[in-house]
């Protein structure tokens, strides 16, 4: 007996050293790198099948490349080495990386990218429009010129910057990308190879593709992980890098992890049904944006961590911000007046009453945040007191995000919370975000096509290639919108993350967001110089 | 006659069976808004009508019930709108880690509450008794929520004993040996959570339950008899308290697929439960199809089971009929 137990004690004892000794051995021979998420899966990392969100779009980059990149002070060479735009025959001319291969080690030419843009006009990818592209041509093995049917200014941002490239070889005969499921539709040339997407945990794996162009990634392996506490999974080390809320940031440092702070490229916004009464009325909505006290919203339901953003929705930190937007400070009394130039007049118990019938109307609330994250906030309570000391009363609604979304896309709405990114990358996504010619399918455009001045206007700045002359159209839908407000931006959350420094890899955000503006810190470049 | 009830038993949970199945067909295509919105809409992408509508036709839902049907039983359950593989493999990923995670909460849950409750109603009118049944109801009280999260902050947090998310070390390179054991490392506190949350249930139930056969008169026969005080109290008695617990076990079944979702929120593990929460939020029809109908037919084949079980543990109910 005695024996017996001695016996499994030591096999006990071995089996311990034994799985103990795995672990250091493992972590001596990899080096790899953890990035917490909160939900998990954002789809496989393919141009066809990953989410539409950016989480999705990162996923993807670190699999295939695109002509040019960002890092944090801007534009940098990626397939292409060098690029130039030729005004006389609103031509782009790339030339291509001579080192650049594909995962499968096929060389990547002139060939490839011609295929990708005429592949993308017959399968478009949601990301990029490619219809104002006339045609591209391979002048020689490593260099291809891009000719435009009419000038096109966020040719740098979308097609350069955005457009992952495709294997001619490999795609040439797909017919349905988006059910085409052999490994080698992830075959690309980033510096990370895939190896698994497990659905159902969340997870992925790269490993790195030691040949890459712009030399052999700093990790052996990048592994994403679900994690719906990062605060925790950061502090035990579990994971190396993870998005933030601003109130962990202290604990974090003292923890000795590094933390880092976006630009302002991201906003929650009040949306306003201006297609009906009572919002129809641009005075109004001028009085829904004086009656906002957006400090106030910001100090009780962020506790002060976020900054008030501007009516003219791009962001403040933007290079083509105009800094002579319409402000509209805090005035319940300038907002009463306008309420009562259209007509209103306080009843006995205090609320706005015109022709007999009260202004009653629905709010509905959210807690979206930046970068795909979810936050618990009072906003809408906020909002709701604010208005009602004007005398407007509120049906505050809180319902789950589809059927809100679903509500805002068919206009059964007066207000609603919402939120959106890309503040900071092309204003482009003025257009997007204002016209219903560009954003239709956006739940936070604010489709609003009333003004033929601002239509206009957002048509020439998507032609006007001229960064200066572009600036000053800019400049000019800012300063309409803000004053039509058809939307009202309330606040720009702050926005954070935090990374073990002891890996010897520096995260940042890049300059503009990722690709079309992507507010998350997993730039590819991090892993790379 | 008894076999006779069970073979009509048969025909009736078909029917129920087929029920079901419309049900899980239809109610999913009620909720508001579509996959593209829910994509779409408030991505980074701002498509235009014109794409809006192509992207619409791609995911349209035409299909009818009979073709469902159909499909259905051809094991053909169609293909997840987001990640364009078979739902039938996604509920196959996720089922292995439900199943351990939540089976293995209600076996441990009911075998120890049930022991639990019979040795607190044996001992009726004790303090261990009374502190037990106090306890026990404070507890029952308790959401799994604020339980979870305490566990996670003490045991992962400060303590860091063990790992506070998922369910093993994704990819890592470890032995069979070493995986089962970060495997069930990962599932300490996940399974605590849920069995602090279903102990109390089982106990309670079980106690009251014996508390009532205790008095009965052949349990003093057994006692006269002069039978050892487990005997008694197992054999003779528990056996009889046994039945409530079998229909509280069936009723949980219920609970199965979804019941740990706040469990698995908080320690992001992996399950049918997540999934559906995603594939809802996604509005991913074919994968919540397949998940409803998936668990609430289990459902029906557990409590047809029962039925079984029940006439075994406790012959009186088939009597009755």
């Amino acid at each position: 007996m005695k024996r017996s137990m001695t016996k499994l004690g030591c096999v006990f004892f071995i089996a311990g050293i034994y799985i103990s000794s795995i672990a250091p051995a493992a972590a001596s021979q990899t080096r790899e790198i953890r990035i917490a998420d909160s939900r998990g899966d954002w789809g496989y990392p393919n141009p066809y099948r990953h989410y539409p969100r950016g989480p999705g779009y990162i996923r993807m980059s670190w699999v295939f490349d695109t002509l040019i990149w960002k890092d944090q002070n801007g534009y940098i060479p990626a397939l292409a080495a060098s690029w130039s735009y030729d005004p006389g025959k609103m031509t782009f001319t790339f030339k291509l990386n001579p080192k650049a291969t594909w995962h499968d080690g096929q060389p990547l030419t002139a060939d490839d990218v011609v295929f990708t843009i005429e592949y993308f006009k017959r399968h478009p990818y949601a990301w990029i429009t490619v219809k104002d592209l006339d045609r591209a041509e391979a002048e020689d093995r490593r260099t291809v010129s891009i000719y435009l049917s009419r000038p096109y200014a966020p040719f740098l941002s979308d097609i350069g910057g955005t457009m992952p490239t495709l294997p001619k070889h490999i795609w040439k005969d797909v017919e349905n990308p988006a059910k085409y499921n052999d490994p080698k539709a992830f075959i690309g040339s980033g510096p990370y190879i895939f190896r698994n997407f497990d659905k159902t945990k969340g997870t992925y794996l790269y490993e790195a593709f030691k040949e890459y162009y712009q030399g052999r990634p700093r990790a052996d392996r990048l592994i994403y992980v679900r994690s719906a506490k990062p605060l925790v999974s950061l502090a035990t080390g579990e994971v190396d890098l993870a998005n933030i809320k601003p109130d962990m940031a202290e604990p974090l440092r003292q923890q000795g992890l590094a933390v880092i702070q976006d630009e302002r490229g991201w906003n929650k916004k009040l949306m306003i049904n201006h297609s009906r009464s009572p919002f129809n009325d641009k005075r109004l909505r001028t009085a829904l944006a004086y009656a906002i006290n957006r400090q106030e919203i910001i100090d009780k339901s962020h506790r002060g961590l976020a900054a008030p953003a501007s009516y003219g929705l791009l962001s403040i930190d933007h290079e083509m911000y105009n800094p002579k937007t319409p402000t509209y400070p805090y005035s319940p009394a300038k907002a009463c007046e306008l309420i009562e130039s259209a007509g209103y007049r306080k009843g006995p118990d205090g609320y706005l009453v015109r022709d007999g019938r009260p202004l009653k109307i629905e709010l509905l609330s959210s807690n979206i945040t930046v970068a795909g994250e979810r936050v618990a906030d009072r906003d809408g309570e906020v909002i709701k007191k604010q208005l009602a000391a004007i005398g407007i009363q509120v049906d505050l609604v809180n319902m789950e995000q589809a059927t809100t979304d679903s509500r805002v896309k068919n206009w059964q709405f007066d207000l609603a919370v919402s939120g959106h990114g890309g503040l900071c990358g092309d204003p482009r996504m003025l257009n997007e975000m204002i016209s219903s010619q560009y954003g239709a399918g956006s739940v936070n455009s604010a489709r609003y096509d009333a003004d033929p001045e601002l239509n206009r206007l957002m048509e020439d700045q998507m032609r006007e290639m001229d960064p200066e002359k572009r600036k000053a159209i800019v400049f000019r839908i800012q300063q309409i919108y803000a004053q039509d407000l058809p939307a009202i931006s309330l606040y720009y959350p702050d926005s954070m993350a935090a990374y073990n420094p002891g890996k010897g890899i520096r995260w940042y955000y890049t300059k503009g967001g990722i690709s079309k503006g992507i507010p998350i810190p997993q730039n590819k470049m991090s892993l790379i110089k | 006659m008894r076999k006779g009830h069970h073979i009509g038993l048969v025909p009736a949970y078909l029917l129920a069976g087929l029920v079901l199945i419309y049900a899980s067909y239809i109610l999913p295509r009620l909720l508001p808004g579509d996959f593209v919105t829910a994509m779409y809409s408030s991505s980074h992408v701002a498509l235009t009508a014109d794409q809006e509508d192509q992207i619409r036709a791609h995911y349209s839902h035409g299909e009818g019930f009979s073709r469902f049907l159909v499909n259905l039983l051809t094991l053909n359950w169609g293909y997840s709108y987001a990640f364009l593989t078979p739902v039938s493999g996604l509920i196959l990923g996720a089922l292995p880690w439900t199943l351990l995670l939540l089976g293995s909460a209600h076996a441990i849950s009911m075998f120890f509450g049930f022991i639990a409750g019979v040795e607190a109603a044996w001992r009726r009118g004790g303090y261990l008794e009374k502190a037990g049944v106090g306890c026990m109801t404070v507890l029952e009280g308790m959401p799994e929520i604020g339980t979870g999260v305490a566990l996670l902050l003490v045991f992962a947090l400060y303590l860091e004993w063990f790992p506070p998310s998922g369910a093993e070390t994704a990819y890592a390179m470890s032995s069979p040996l070493g995986r089962i054991w970060d495997v069930a490392r990962h599932l300490v506190l996940p399974l605590s959570t849920l069995v602090l949350a279903y102990f109390p249930g089982n106990f309670l139930l079980t106690r009251a339950s014996m508390v009532m056969v205790l008095r009965a008169q052949f349990v003093q026969t057994a006692r006269a008899k002069g039978l050892p005080p487990a005997r008694v109290r197992y054999a003779h008695a528990a056996r009889n308290a046994l039945l409530p617990m079998v229909t509280r076990f069936g009723l949980r079944i219920a609970f199965m697929i979804t019941g740990a979702l706040v469990v698995e929120n908080i320690y992001s593990y992996p399950g049918l439960g997540t999934l559906l929460f995603n594939a809802i939020a996604m509005r991913d029809l074919p994968l919540i199809q397949g998940i409803v109908l998936f668990s609430s037919l289990l459902v029906l084949f557990i409590n047809l089971a029962l039925e079984y079980v029940y006439g075994w543990i406790d012959p009186r109910v088939d009597y009755a009929y």
